[in-house]
């Protein structure tokens, strides 16, 4: 082997290496992008209720280890010293517990009322009704100690506009189903 | 001798443009610091979730509210602001939970934490979609810095890459003693906002 032929064999050797590398890099690049995206997708999937299942009226949803049925929504007419245009509207769920680690598969509980638009009304604090001793809110059933097979009524108060109430439909996002969340039809639909 | 001369140069050029790089680029806490939407008094800010609109700037010594059925006066060392602003949700509800006054000088003031006992009309507010509502944001300032001030709201305290409002509040006459003209002694905030149910 001469000294000319181990030159010229690195330099053959070298190009090819360096034709590798791009093309490593055409892989590597994307990967990294990924890697380095992955935390920040998870968090903005998990922390959002970006896609609907439509449950149709009277039926029932399997949802966070449960089955979820909207059996009310109607409106709270001639209540004083409300925001003008104003009605509150209560939302009433009947649930059937299957897995009843709730404090794990309800977390982040949010109930809400989604108009045509997609504006998203969450409960609200400034109207509070009396409730039966078997009511329940969302975030409060979560620590009620429910066992497989119980049924738990719960209902959310909201106030909307008036003009909003004939579009407005419910829906309920858990932490353990996000980003898919559900959206409850109602009979008229 | 040449080559190595020229690598070298190379390699300091390298190292004054990496260094030039790190010395110009922004601030971390800037990168992720909240995005201001300016405006001034009666204009309507639009932010990410939520609309602001300033309505009245008033300044008073003293203030009175009710506190359990008996009226407290609250007094100070320096000057009330009281901003009567008009808040809307856009897409969904939200709550709008900290402001600020930053005076001329860059002295920042928070939000008084004196009224803490009033749960209504004041911060935090939670609004819902198409059901716009007032409340009046109270700053206790030093006289000096009531003129040419700017509130800043947002939604909550560290409003990371999220929108906020600032309201220029303008010139603001002063008299002789330094409060800004229109300082009343007594400002009731137990009334009602204009327009709004209690």
């Amino acid at each position: 082997m001469t000294a000319q032929s181990v030159v010229q064999d690195n330099g053959l050797g070298e190009r090819k290496w360096r034709r590798r590398s791009l093309w490593g890099l055409l892989v590597l690049i994307p990967l990294t992008l990924a890697v380095e995206a992955y935390d920040s997708v998870k968090a903005l999937l998990g922390d959002n209720d970006l896609f609907e299942r439509s449950v149709a009226w009277g039926q029932s949803a399997h949802f966070g280890g449960s089955d979820w049925r909207l059996t009310d929504l109607r409106g709270a007419f001639g209540m004083k010293s409300l925001p003008p245009d104003s009605v509150p509207v209560l939302a009433d769920f009947s649930v059937t517990v299957g897995d009843p680690d709730l404090q794990k598969l309800w977390l982040g509980c949010k109930v809400m009322l989604i108009d045509a638009e997609g504006r998203r009304w969450s409960p609200t604090s400034i109207v509070s009704l009396r409730t039966p001793d078997n009511v329940q809110t969302c975030i409060s059933a979560i620590f009620s100690g429910a066992k497989t097979g119980e049924t738990l009524n719960l209902r959310e108060t909201f106030l909307v506009p008036k003009a909003a109430t004939k579009t407005i439909r419910p829906a309920v996002g858990l932490g353990s189903e996000r980003p898919h969340f559900l959206l409850f039809q109602l009979e008229k639909d | 001798m040449m080559r190595k001369l020229a690598n070298l140069i190379l390699l300091l050029v390298a190292v004054a443009f990496c260094y030039g790089l790190q010395i110009s680029k922004p601030h971390y806490g800037d990168l992720i610091g909240p995005i201001p939407v300016r405006g001034k008094v009666g204009d309507t800010i639009v932010g990410r979730s939520f609309e602001v609109r300033a309505e009245k700037l008033e300044f008073a010594r003293k203030l009175e509210t009710d506190r359990f059925g008996e009226t407290k006066v609250l007094t100070t060392g320096g000057v009330w602001a009281v901003v009567t602003v008009a808040f809307a949700a856009r897409a969904e509800s939200t709550s709008v939970a900290v402001a600020s006054w930053r005076g001329p000088t860059g002295l920042t003031y928070d939000h008084t934490e004196r009224l803490s006992f009033v749960n209504n009309g004041f911060l935090p507010v939670t609004v819902d979609p198409g059901l716009p509502r007032k409340a009046r944001l109270v700053f206790e300032v030093s006289p000096a810095e009531a003129g040419n001030a700017t509130v800043l709201i947002s939604n909550k305290l560290l409003a990371a890459l999220d929108s906020q409002a600032e309201i220029s509040i303008g010139p603001v006459a002063v008299l002789s003693d330094g409060f800004p003209v229109g300082t009343v002694d007594t400002l009731d905030l137990s009334q009602p906002i204009d327009g709004q149910p209690k």
